[in-house]
């Protein structure tokens, strides 16, 4: 039977660094796997759209203009995101890729969490309004 | 000194919204002086209608969502679900993702058990204890952040598989990281079985024998301080379990000291696992391929969670949508045991007692309609929406009078 059994740790810790990390100044270091904002290589993309339909969340979506020349628009919702990495798992051209030096996303507005990626002209139809070529809904 | 024959018993309501509690729960504890005469339990607060919405997403989709259904033991889930749909689409599971799986899964125990001591020792007051393991915790999951990327919902698990690879530079952090936890967990140990403040609040409180536990159908670290011999690992294994069985720990004093030494020496045995593990890491790929539809049929699958038995039943009609995906967590077992071990003892002892089985009430709320009358019945989302307004509606009336 003992009194005091933590003291020791206790003592100790008033002449040790503190446990809790800064931020955001200096920002902690990543781990090499750490599973940041997804970043999309539209060289390897068929326009298949596995990705879309294995997302959890509905944070993708694919716009297929043209299968044949390639021609596709992707649209990632930061928001939405979970950040589970099944895209990078369901891609068999490894088109997505998690940054793992990006994932300080809190923000205070909701907005510039969408973001398009492709050419910009084949952006700026999606945006005009609804692809006719066949776009893959989810 | 007599008691005056119309002497009442008072009723302490507790939740389910409580200073003292951390999730919803409703107990409601007949007190006579300071002494508990009797206790009731009333779970639901927190239904998700996460079983159903399972009905409504693809086969992978549902990995992530039953992931959710619990921030400590995510992985667990994932690998109940993983194993039942493997078992209805006949799919064999490299040995090294086995492995992994299993690895994933001692260092999740870990870590839930450190959450759990930190927890425990909140509630009996000894708040210093409570930070050193929360800041001891975070070295488990600095070694599942480097694993997997993540820290809680880490999703190793995919269908068919795993998605990471344990490289010689991961196994040696790992390695140094248990060397730490070891020796803070023996360390723990030490504390809680020595300290005699401590040993107050937890020596000879809420005693359950082997029986009382046997008969209120406890599971996990809590059945095991009791003497219950059943752990999923050993009596039905899966993942690498079968391979490398595992050392089960039991106590038999039944009482709160007994389920913080039954976990604590699980975790130790969790550390020597882990470094076998990593020393017998079999090599083959991670992932097979799964089919996007699985065969029609049922299956079930049961896993050992950091609090108990998991179990998963899982319908498939052959699409790739499951046709129903039933859960029921360990808290389930466990909880109706509190309004037994609560009799007799102080209301000051209550909160540790309900802590002493590691609920868990948010993962464990379900809801189930039996029909008696053997006539099938079918309830939509209109009909169960408004079912749920009568009936919040009725006891809001009430409670105002």
């Amino acid at each position: 039977m003992k009194l005091g059994t933590l003291f020791k740790d206790a003592w100790d810790a008033l002449f040790s660094e503190a446990a809790t990390e800064p931020y955001p100044n200096p920002h902690p270091d990543e781990t090499e796997r750490l599973r940041g904002r997804l970043r999309w290589n539209p060289e390897g993309c068929t326009g298949c759209s596995l990705c879309v339909k294995d997302c959890p969340a509905a944070a993708i979506d694919i716009f297929v203009l043209d299968k044949k020349a390639k021609q596709f628009v992707m649209r990632y919702d930061i928001g939405r995101c979970t950040f589970c990495g099944q895209c990078m798992q369901s891609c068999r051209f490894d088109c997505w890729q998690a940054a793992n030096d990006d994932w300080s996303l809190a923000a205070t507005t909701a907005n510039g969490f969408v973001e398009y990626y492709g050419k910009e002209e084949d952006i700026e139809r999606v945006l005009a309004g609804p692809v006719t070529d066949d776009p893959v809904k989810v | 000194m007599t008691q005056p024959a119309n002497r009442k018993r008072f009723t302490v309501p507790i939740g389910p919204q409580h200073p003292a509690l951390k999730e919803p729960g409703h107990f409601a504890f007949d007190v006579d002086g300071e002494i508990v005469q009797s206790a009731s339990v009333r779970l639901g607060y927190a239904h998700r209608g996460i079983e159903k919405a399972t009905e409504s997403r693809t086969w992978v989709q549902n990995l992530y969502l039953l992931e959710r259904i619990c921030g400590i033991c995510s992985h667990i889930h994932a690998t109940a679900y993983c194993l039942g749909v493997e078992k209805l689409a006949q799919v064999e599971v490299p040995p090294r993702a086995q492995a992994i799986r299993s690895l994933v899964a001692e260092l999740e125990r870990i870590h839930s058990h450190l959450l759990w001591l930190g927890v425990a020792a909140h509630e009996s007051g000894f708040d210093t204890l409570f930070m050193y393991s929360w800041r001891d915790r975070e070295t488990v999951m600095n070694i599942l952040e480097v694993m997997t990327g993540n820290r809680v919902h880490y999703s190793a698990n995919v269908l068919g598989g795993v998605k990471y690879d344990v490289d010689d530079q991961q196994a040696a952090t790992i390695r140094e990281g248990l060397d730490f936890l070891e020796e803070r967990t023996l360390h723990y140990l030490e504390v809680v079985s020595t300290d005699s403040l401590f040993l107050q609040r937890t020596r000879n409180i809420g005693v359950m024998d082997r029986e009382a536990a046997q008969l209120s159908g406890v599971i996990g670290p809590t059945g095991r301080a009791s003497n219950v011999q059943r752990d999923v690992r050993l009596d039905s294994p899966y993942a690498a379990y079968a391979d490398h069985p595992i050392t089960p720990v039991y106590e038999t004093t039944g009482d709160l000291l007994a389920r913080f030494v039954v976990r604590l020496r699980e975790q130790l045995t969790s550390i020597d696992y882990i470094r076998m593990l990593l020393d017998h890491l079999p090599n083959s790929p991670l992932t097979t391929r799964m089919p996007r539809r699985v065969k029609a049929g049922e299956a079930i699958s049961r896993v050992e969670a950091p609090r108990g038995e998991l179990f998963y039943y899982i319908k498939s009609n052959g699409g790739d949508m499951p046709d129903r995906i039933h859960v029921r967590t360990p808290t389930l077992c466990n909880i109706a045991s509190v309004a037994q071990l609560v009799i007799g003892q102080h209301l000051a002892d209550v909160p540790m007692i309900l802590v002493g089985i590691d609920p868990c009430f948010s993962c464990n709320d379900r809801t189930s309609v039996i029909c008696q009358d053997g006539q099938r019945d079918m309830w939509d989302w209109a009909r169960l929406r408004q079912y749920g307004i009568d009936h919040y509606g009725t006891h809001y009336t009430k409670d105002l009078g």
